[in-house]
């Protein structure tokens, strides 16, 4: 089985999937399709888009939205558990992480000054209650540096994507982001960022480029 | 699989079509033991674990377990009670339905909200979303034998969130721009609309649409 993900060259709302596809140990590998050239050639105009290559002759099978794009993945390679509570509660704190990144496009999309601040208010206030949302799960699992069980799941890999969306590439539009997430961010969340950076099955993928671990915890 | 038949349900959310829709059609569907709590709001805002609507909250054998996130909620519904294929591929693609959907959300609220400088921009992408959506309903129901249904021959999730989406974006969201039906209802090919009129007429439905307005006056008056 072997996969090809589509995307821009950046971190943005595809480092999960890249982690998905280093964890469950499979054959792939990323385009960077010229933008906005290739709109067109793409199902539906937008990236992400997940390739998973045909064996045998059969039709390569095509999905595309991140999140669809997520939870296949993580089902398929067993990230996700089977017990649909268990799943649910991981794909919960994953929409949830989302609706703290469209918040921050408010803020990103904001004309005027009062507008900005409500932006970045509503930012703030929502990372708070998925912050103290992590770190509630990570203490009630004996701090073993997961969130839920005690392996890497769907659930970390998505907190780590987050934590580097936010980290090492917003921080390019929006440098005080980076500024706010690092005086929210508890031992407890640090401490499981650091635990999947060295987790045996991403550490192939997580120690490219910069330490999102040594970043979050920059004073 | 379907729960115990002692398992209670709450749908926890505004008395409005909203995000909601989905959910309730979901829990219709599975004959499920269902109701709904309108709290006040913002007052019981700090009562929500996320400060946020719609919560579902289970209750089976004197434990409550709670979910949050509408869509969440919805595929947590649709496995637990058959309505979501086993098979991941399938799955997948009812999934990304669904998100394609969803993300017509923030585009809506982008073209109401947009400055007159940004409006028509917005506007333009709006309907870029939307043709695209359209167009993608059109596309999986051409690949399925019966027109009834998106995929195989029995109801399904997407066929539920299908008929929400409609729901949403001609009937609901006209209380925040009076013409959306008119932007929207044009887009519709008679294959859509009469996908739209097959799930509204599905008997496992008719328990919650019976209380509501039917789509079928709206969706084949001559008149806009």
């Amino acid at each position: 089985m072997s996969y090809i993900l589509r995307y821009f060259d950046g971190i943005g709302i595809s480092e999960a999937t890249r982690l998905l596809l280093t964890a469950a140990n499979v054959e792939w590998t990323e385009e960077h399709p010229e933008w906005p050239q290739e709109k067109a050639n793409q199902p539906y105009g937008r990236m992400p888009v997940l390739i998973e290559k045909a064996v045998d002759g059969e039709t390569d099978f095509v999905i595309c939205e991140s999140g669809s794009i997520e939870r296949y993945l993580a089902r398929k390679y067993g990230f996700i558990p089977a017990d649909l509570k268990q799943a649910a509660l991981q794909e919960q704190l994953r929409d949830l992480m989302f609706d703290v990144n469209h918040a921050l496009a408010g803020r990103l999309s904001s004309k005027c000054k009062e507008d900005r601040v409500e932006s970045e208010k509503k930012f703030e206030d929502l990372l708070a209650l998925v912050i103290k949302e992590q770190t509630k799960l990570i203490t009630s699992n004996d701090n073993s540096g997961h969130l839920f069980g005690d392996s890497l799941s769907y659930a970390d890999i998505v907190l780590y994507g987050f934590y580097k969306n936010l980290l090492q590439s917003v921080v390019v539009l929006l440098p005080d982001v980076a500024d706010i997430v690092r005086t929210m961010l508890t031992p407890e969340v640090l401490n499981l960022i650091s635990a999947v950076e060295s987790d045996p099955k991403v550490v192939k993928h997580t120690s490219k480029g910069n330490s999102l671990a040594r970043a979050a915890a920059m004073e | 699989m379907l729960s115990g038949s002692d398992t209670v349900y709450v749908l926890r959310y505004f008395d409005l079509i909203g995000r909601a829709e989905g959910c309730r059609l979901l829990l219709t569907a599975a004959n499920a033991s269902w109701t709904e709590e309108h709290p006040e709001w913002p007052a019981e805002k700090a009562n929500q674990p996320f400060e946020r609507l719609p919560v579902l909250v289970e209750r089976s054998n004197g434990d409550e377990w709670i979910l949050c996130e509408s869509l969440t909620i919805e595929r947590y519904l649709a496995r637990v009670f058959g309505f979501m294929p086993t098979d991941l591929k399938q799955a997948a693609l009812q999934e990304q339905m669904v998100d394609q959907q969803a993300d017509l959300v923030p585009a809506f609220m982008a073209q109401l909200m947009a400055t007159d400088d940004m409006k028509s921009k917005q506007i333009d992408e709006f309907n870029t979303l939307l043709d695209r959506i359209v167009k993608e309903h059109g596309r999986i129901l051409s690949r399925n034998s019966s027109k009834q249904h998106l995929f195989g021959d029995q109801l399904s999730y997407a066929d539920i969130s299908l008929y929400a989406f409609y729901k949403v974006y001609i009937v609901y969201l006209k209380i925040y721009q009076s013409n959306i039906d008119e932007i929207v209802k044009p887009k519709l090919t008679p294959e859509i609309i009469n996908l739209i009129l097959s799930i509204e007429k599905e008997p496992l439905l008719a328990p919650h649409l019976s209380k509501c307005d039917s789509m079928a006056a709206v969706l084949t008056s001559k008149a806009l």
